[in-house]
């Protein structure tokens, strides 16, 4: 689902934040990324959402090659990865409904098929109550749940998360992960980049660790491996 | 969710509904972009305020020239070709060919001056009365005053006439008051320039002015703008708002300069009439016609959709997404 071949990135300036990096995340597979702060995890990821270029070597999503793609494809390839982002990126004026409809209508749904798919992503992050609130009425956990919501309600092949549980405590956190869980269960390939080394130890997942731009273990914790679900 | 439909990933939106959505959508966004603008009533109301009046000086202009045309229409007399004849025509023969050229198509009326008159009026008006009592011959020709029709009156149709009447076997000479003509029409031409000239400004600000508007508003919406990238909008997707916004800028500026300029000419005519009073003559202040006004505003849409599509064209793409 996700295949990065020798990929080096250089931002201007000459700073080198991903060296040599290559890994594969195969459909329906669930993954953690981690590292220090600075390693190189947010470059991963933006390079996996388009938002930057490698310098070098290629990467691949959904088989598609990233570097042949045009300025006009962008949009189609990020409708396949549902992103969640650590400081959430809610549009603030708009209420939480709108807010996960907001993929679905970009995608040209009708309204009756939007209201159908918002009602199930939000039941499925338990939110159903809070439909018509604003995102600032909301916790941090709550305001993640929309995010996640948001991002899974076109049913997209890859979920990525940026320390989705960067705020949270280790009871929400754990719940957090349980979502993606749910969703990987069901044939998404998921990647969630986190510092948070006690919850990858009770998760049991594969791991990508950066360190200074190096890809240093791409392994299982404890040699433990939960299968696949596709 | 649906767990059966988690993996159905391809085609997630029929052609059909795909077709049917986008009117649907057209006109959610274009509610939407109003509803932006009344958020900021007072901010909108300015910029209308400011492309109202932009629009109606030229529409105002446009109404002057109007005006001025049907005025200058009005005065058919505005040149006369005199023709002088020869002094060997006599006076039946002189009424003749007066009586000639009123049939001429050209010619809208035709005066005959006989050389005795001539000599009469002269006497009255010089004041050589005494003297010219000396003479023993009429020095003077007589005269055949044509006031050509209005289609031939403008300065080159003048022209053509007067040389067609001076090839007349009677004429000795012709004399068309041209200079005054070429004056006034390299007036009329000014006036009409000066007119296109500022009135093509005025619509570069209004172009100007909703650009500049629409810039501000994409980068009030920056944030929102980069957070619908990242979840797969397009380019087109998020202008859309934008380019309405730019077209409403437009309805409602004209239909405000349409209020302005009929405001405008009510409180002239007054005046006006007045005037026209003094002068005993009859001249109604014509103002926008329906079709005019009509006009207007589809010229002032355009121009709001074209500031905002500059803006729109430059500002979107600039904005790139970070997951920070």
């Amino acid at each position: 689902m996700i295949r990065f071949n020798q990929v080096n990135k250089t931002y201007p300036g000459g700073f080198l934040a991903l060296k040599n990096v290559s890994f594969h995340l195969a459909a329906g597979e669930m993954a953690f990324l981690t590292g220090h702060s600075g390693a190189g995890k947010s470059t991963l990821l933006k390079l996996i959402s388009l938002i930057e270029k490698p310098s070098s070597g290629s990467i691949l999503i959904n088989n598609k090659q990233l570097a042949n793609i045009s300025y006009r494809q962008v949009p189609f390839i990020r409708r396949q990865i549902g992103m969640i982002f650590q400081n959430h990126h809610l549009l603030m004026d708009r209420t939480v409904f709108d807010n996960v409809a907001l993929p679905l209508i970009i995608e040209g749904y009708s309204q009756k098929e939007i209201r159908k798919r918002v009602d199930a992503a939000l039941e499925k992050v338990h939110l159903s109550d809070k439909q018509k609130c604003y995102p600032f009425m909301l916790s941090g956990g709550e305001q993640q749940r929309v995010g996640i919501a948001r991002a899974v309600v076109n049913k997209p092949p890859i979920i990525l998360a940026d320390e989705p549980t960067g705020n949270l405590d280790p009871a929400l956190s754990l719940d957090i992960i349980r979502l993606f869980e749910d969703f990987n269960a069901v044939g998404v390939s998921v990647l969630i980049a986190t510092h948070d080394l006690g919850l990858i130890a009770r998760m049991k997942y594969r791991t990508l660790t950066l360190k200074d731009g190096n890809m240093i273990t791409d392994g299982l914790k404890d040699g433990l491996h939960s299968e696949p679900s596709v | 969710m649906n767990k059966s439909a988690n993996r159905d990933l391809t085609n997630k939106v029929s052609l059909g509904q795909r077709i049917m959505s986008v009117p649907i959508r057209h006109l959610q966004q274009a509610i939407g972009s109003l509803g932006d603008l009344w958020r900021t009533p007072f901010t909108t109301l300015m910029t209308l305020l400011v492309l109202g009046i932009s629009l109606t000086l030229p529409a105002t202009l446009h109404l002057f020239v109007k005006n001025a045309n049907n005025v200058v229409a009005k005065w058919d007399s505005a040149s006369e070709i005199a023709l002088f004849l020869k002094l060997s025509v006599d006076d039946k023969a002189a009424q003749n060919f007066a009586s000639r050229l009123a049939l001429y198509p050209e010619v809208a009326d035709v005066e005959y001056i006989s050389a005795e008159q001539a000599l009469a009026d002269f006497k009255v008006n010089s004041g050589f009365g005494e003297a010219l009592a000396y003479l023993n011959d009429n020095p003077l020709p007589a005269t055949v005053l044509v006031t050509p029709t209005q289609r031939s009156s403008q300065v080159n149709a003048a022209k053509a006439l007067l040389d067609k009447l001076t090839q007349e076997r009677e004429v000795d000479q012709g004399k068309l008051d041209l200079e005054w003509l070429t004056r006034l029409e390299s007036m009329a031409r000014l006036i009409e320039d000066i007119v296109l000239s500022v009135a093509f400004l005025l619509c570069l600000s209004v172009i100007l002015i909703i650009g500049n508007t629409i810039r501000l508003a994409i980068l009030n919406q920056k944030d929102a703008i980069a957070v619908m990238k990242l979840v797969g909008a397009t380019d087109s997707f998020i202008q859309r708002p934008f380019m309405y916004a730019g077209i409403w800028y437009g309805l409602l500026g004209g239909l405000f300069a349409n209020i302005a300029i009929f405001a405008l000419a009510y409180y002239l005519s007054g005046a006006m009439s007045d005037l026209t009073n003094l002068y005993g003559t009859q001249f109604k202040l014509e103002t926008l016609s329906f079709n005019e006004n009509l006009y207007l505003i589809g010229f002032a849409i355009l121009l709001g959709l074209f500031g905002s599509y500059l803006s729109v064209r430059q500002h979107i793409k600039a904005i790139e997404p970070s997951a920070d």
